[in-house]
């Protein structure tokens, strides 16, 4: 999992409540103590990044410790902010009467359902495309795999869509104009150009790789088997699975000595199944994860060799 | 303008004044799939780039200007989309 550190992007995904937020807190901080510039998003909008840091972060970047930085992405922040954006680029083109009756179509838009989304979706793709240069690495702690899976998809859809209204619109201008001036037409460029790196860098095995967090449970299990054929499908670089809260081996309990009985046929049917995936083994730990101290012990656990069994 | 000029463009005309109009509707219609490309959530359809079409839409105004008139309505149809 070392390796991982020397990317660009890393996301970190997995079913609800395995661990997603804990783990990639836990290697942001690993990779801040090996001297990157770490950027942690949160981007389920249930945010809990807060809550281990223990202090509030906002849509816009907050310094948590050195080197490393926090963001909750938030949606309606994020589409209120791109609307503003647009008025203002338009605003020393047009008129003032075109510009009202334009402003009325923007706020209608904006208010569309999906706009959040997509604007979420642009955010996110400017943090991929290395928008801000302030930070070396970008971690993702992602909402539950099926809408992430979703948003890794995003940038293909929308490639072909405004592809599709580019040459729509070149077809109209290769009779009528020139399409080299034509704004709408530049306009539309820039964004296709935009989803292009976009995609480039989300598929790039140098830049990007999606880590997937699991408890040794049926369930999990299965998921995870899903999304690494989803993100093979999409080309996604798999960077490992991190199995999360393995009990430890001798207890004298006997409660938890069957239940380590019964984790074992699952470490096992994992191992078998996700023999080719770089894994790391994390203990549950005595006490809960929050605070900056608890997640050191974890950065370190992540990081360690000795934690990799292959 | 002298009467070779008149002459020449009298001829340029009956040569290529039919294929003008033909290139001329093409344009059009090409035009108005734009549009309804553009405008898609307006008559119910989803559009997953509505966002991204912010930018173009102050240019679409004119042209949509131009729609509802060729069209045969004098005011705008569409509610959501006013125009004159």
């Amino acid at each position: 999992m070392r390796a991982l550190i020397e990317k660009k992007v890393l996301f970190f995904g997995g079913k609800g409540g395995v661990g997603k937020t804990t783990s990639a807190s836990a290697m942001a901080l690993a990779a801040s103590k090996a001297g990157k510039r770490v950027l942690l998003v949160s981007t389920d909008p249930a945010h809990s990044t807060s809550d281990i840091f223990e202090r509030a972060i906002g849509p816009e970047p907050v310094a948590l410790l050195p080197n490393l930085h926090g963001l909750e992405i938030d949606g309606d922040y994020e589409s209120k902010r791109y609307v503003t954006e647009v008025k203002e680029r338009i605003r020393n083109i047009f008129g003032h009467h075109i510009q009202k009756e334009a402003s009325k179509q923007i706020d209608l838009a904006a208010s569309m359902p999906g706009a959040e989304e997509m604007a979420l979706f642009d955010r996110i793709g400017g943090l991929v495309r290395g928008e801000d240069d302030r930070f070396d690495l970008i971690i993702f702690d992602t909402a539950p795999t099926g809408h992430t899976l979703r948003l890794i998809r995003m940038p293909e859809l929308m490639e072909a869509w405004i592809r599709a209204l580019s040459r729509s619109r070149q077809a109209m201008l290769g009779i009528e104009q020139d399409d080299k001036t034509d704004p709408v037409m530049l306009s539309l460029s820039g964004r296709l150009d935009h989803l292009r790196e976009f995609r480039a860098r989300l598929l790039s095995p140098r830049v990007c790789a999606f880590i997937l967090v699991l408890v040794a449970e049926r369930l999990p299990i299965e998921e995870t088997a899903r999304a690494i054929d989803q993100l093979d499908d999409a080309g996604v670089t798999i960077g490992g699975l991190v199995i999360n809260r393995v009990l430890p081996e001798t207890s004298p309990d006997p409660f938890l000595r069957s239940r380590h009985e019964q984790e074992l046929v699952y470490l096992d049917e994992i191992d078998r199944r996700f023999k080719s995936r770089a894994r790391v083994r994390v203990p549950q730990l005595p006490s809960d994860v929050h605070g900056v101290p608890t997640l050191e012990r974890l950065a370190e656990l992540l990081l360690t060799e000795k934690a990799l069994s292959s | 303008m002298s009467l070779r000029d008149n002459i020449r463009d009298f001829f340029h005309g009956a040569a290529y004044g039919q294929y003008e109009r033909e290139l001329r509707l093409r344009a059009a219609e090409l035009n108005d799939l734009f549009l309804l490309l553009c405008y898609m959530e307006v008559v119910g359809l989803p559009n997953p780039a509505t966002l991204y079409l912010l930018d173009i839409y102050p240019y679409l105004l004119e042209q949509f200007h131009l729609w509802h008139k060729r069209m045969g309505m004098d005011k705008s149809p569409l509610g959501s989309l006013p125009c004159c």
